[in-house]
């Protein structure tokens, strides 16, 4: 059985961080090693004014890690980082977990650089560099990365307005990981106001282009659930021993189960629900409904899938320098 | 519909406020998977982040502070997020007025919201050590004869229990005195169930004993479960979770005691099966997620502990 070990935020109520992560990795098999980089009431969704709870100081997270990479020095097959509060908890993870992939080279490490979306950052400015000497460290440490457009932007220190510049970024990142998926591409790159597009390349293979239909709702820890169902769907790829699985075809089965748990989600809620920041009824409706979508997180044969987001004519090649 | 399809029903809603572990299965890692595989939907309040638990001779973290627990409980939760909870759960509480404070804060609300249930898994110490300040003894001497506060059961182990009565369990006699020196010292305490007691005179068995004093006229009873040659680390929160989910399925605890001993059991067999290593001792981590078969199980597909029967204690 497959073990993984997981930092990122811990909410007591609701389900982002690891929170949205866990139940479904442990769903699919794994045994999840949860590290809380903070235990928050519930998510910063409901207004700020209604967050209690704590950051882990960074000494506390460092001894955490430290004493967990002691005990446990080769028993994970796969790494996860998500949300990190500030610079030190970013580098503290950083240095932990390069320690023990260059101990565990097989290991493979998600990394979710989290730091902001839509042209706004939400963490502080000072944990931009620690992101990006993680992401483009010259050793390859980072296996996966999953930015969504702003935040590829940052890494790169360019902004992307055209498809080109979007080749480019790819290129430029795929110089130290192997695969970059970027979870939110702005439509206006395709042409096309009513979708959200996912970029998906792997180092020297064709990139795809996911069409995925954009739900007019405020949903938190769909990142957070998309990362954990990646990490799951490219440790079964590189492990695969029939060849039979395909690169595009795990991420399109990624992409079918959120919409398939987004889909729950909705019909839990009364329909005429727009949720808006800050108004906790609403918000509390729109929590991912992770429990009640325990049977939708298996992979399903790509042909059975009710929503194909692989867009076929739309591959293209990103070369090395 | 199988176990967890909850689109007709209302979700139920649990408060977790015990121990959390990086690694492994004790606490809230313990008790969350399973009860969230069989639908539950819960909020899981760590009361400290540990590595992984002692039992592995290194651990390291740190606690929460006092002022975090009670802070993310009253104003979170409870005032500004305005969560129903079926049940609550305390457990693992480390410092006596870190167990004061907060179950001050749970009593008060079972006392407003009566569809709440309060259980209070009186966590001290195992095989005859203490793992919490001392002053929590006294905390949980407190608050179990308090009342107002409204306990729906209480799940000490046999040295808790021990602890609660001041009598020495050794045999079943003493065990049965124990309870009526229990319900002597905390007459407003319903349901108290005792796991993995071992007695000299049962080698290769576990007593588990319970008294359920909803009904008058009740009389404690116990079963007799097979004792696995191990240590196993876990095991007692992953009890009092099911028995949480068992009780809402149950008016007995008769039923709801002995398909819950039935369920850990089985994890307990699978767990010592897949060991490497011949003959182990000591098994540090349950699991749980190789036994997700059976958290998917209804209620009624699992059999009471059969063979095992409640037995009554002789007069």
């Amino acid at each position: 059985m497959p073990r993984l070990l997981a930092t990122q935020s811990h909410v007591v109520h609701g389900y982002v961080g690891n929170k949205a992560a866990t139940f479904p990795l442990q769903c699919l098999g794994w045994d999840v090693d949860c590290c809380n980089s903070v235990q928050f009431s519930n998510h910063t969704g409901y207004g700020m004014d209604k967050v209690f709870g704590n950051i882990t100081k960074s000494d506390n997270l460092n001894q955490l890690l430290a004493g967990l990479f002691q005990n446990f020095p080769h028993d994970y097959e796969a790494l996860l980082s998500g949300y990190l509060p500030n610079a030190d908890s970013v580098r503290c993870m950083g240095t932990h977990y390069t320690e023990y992939k260059k101990q565990n080279p097989k290991a493979l490490w998600l990394m979710d650089p989290v730091m902001g979306d839509e042209g706004q950052l939400y963490v502080s400015e000072d944990v931009v560099p620690e992101y990006r000497s993680l992401a483009l460290s010259a050793d390859g440490i980072v296996d996966i990365i999953t930015p969504n457009q702003f935040e590829l932007e940052i890494l790169c220190g360019q902004k992307i307005t055209s498809f080109t510049q979007l080749k480019n970024a790819l290129q430029f990142l795929h110089e130290s990981i192997p695969i970059i998926i970027v979870t939110s591409c702005d439509s206006k790159l395709f042409n096309d106001e009513g979708h959200i597009y996912c970029v998906a390349s792997m180092r020297d293979e064709e990139a795809y282009v996911f069409r995925i239909p954009y739900i007019d709702s405020y949903f938190t820890g769909v990142g957070d659930l998309f990362s954990a169902l990646l990490l799951d769907r490219v440790y079964n790829l590189l492990n695969d021993e029939t060849s039979n699985l395909k690169f595009e075809d795990q991420i399109n089965d990624v992409l079918n189960v959120i919409q398939r748990v987004l889909r729950v989600t909705k019909s839990f809620a009364p329909d005429d629900v727009k949720s808006t920041m800050g108004s906790i009824e609403t918000m509390k409706q729109m929590e991912l409904k992770i429990i009640q979508s325990r049977d939708l997180y298996d992979s399903i044969p790509s042909k059975d899938c009710k929503f194909n987001s692989a867009i076929k004519d739309e591959k293209f090649m990103v070369k090395r320098f | 519909m199988t176990r967890g399809d909850t689109r007709t029903n209302a979700i139920k809603k649990a408060l977790l406020i015990q121990s959390h572990v990086v690694h492994g299965y004790v606490g809230n890692k313990a008790a969350t998977f399973p009860l969230q595989y069989r639908g539950w939907d819960i909020d899981a309040l760590n009361s400290v982040q540990y590595s992984n638990h002692p039992g592995y001779g290194f651990f390291s973290g740190f606690q929460s502070s006092n002022k975090e627990l009670t802070s993310v409980l009253s104003k979170g939760l409870i005032d500004a997020m305005k969560i129903n909870y079926d049940v609550i759960l305390t457990g693992y509480l480390p410092k006596g007025d870190m167990l004061r404070e907060m179950g001050k804060l749970v009593g008060e609300l079972v006392q407003n919201h009566h569809e709440t249930k309060w259980i209070l898994d009186p966590v001290l110490g195992d095989n005859g050590k203490l793992y919490v300040e001392q002053s929590t003894v006294q905390v949980v001497k407190d608050l179990l004869s308090d009342p107002n506060n409204r306990i729906s059961l209480t799940t000490p182990n046999q040295f808790e229990m021990e602890l609660l009565t001041d009598m020495k369990i050794t045999s079943l006699e003493c065990l049965k005195k124990s309870f009526h020196e229990f319900h002597k010292l905390y007459p407003t305490i319903r349901r108290v169930v005792v796991t993995s007691i071992i007695l000299p005179n049962h080698q290769g068995e576990y007593i588990s004993a319970f008294w359920d004093m909803t009904n008058p006229n009740t009389h404690p009873y116990y079963y007799v479960v097979p004792r696995i040659p191990a240590q196993f680390f876990g095991s007692g929160d992953l009890f009092t979770a099911l028995l949480m989910d068992s009780m809402q399925e149950y008016n007995h605890m008769i039923e709801a005691v002995g398909k819950s001993l039935w369920l850990v059991i089985q994890v307990l067999k699978r767990t010592y099966d897949a060991q490497l290593k011949p003959n182990p001792t000591v098994i540090r981590d349950l699991q749980l997620i190789q036994c997700k078969d059976l958290w998917g199980k209804e209620w009624d597909e699992i059999p009471a502990v059969s063979p095992l029967e409640p037995l009554l204690f002789e007069n």
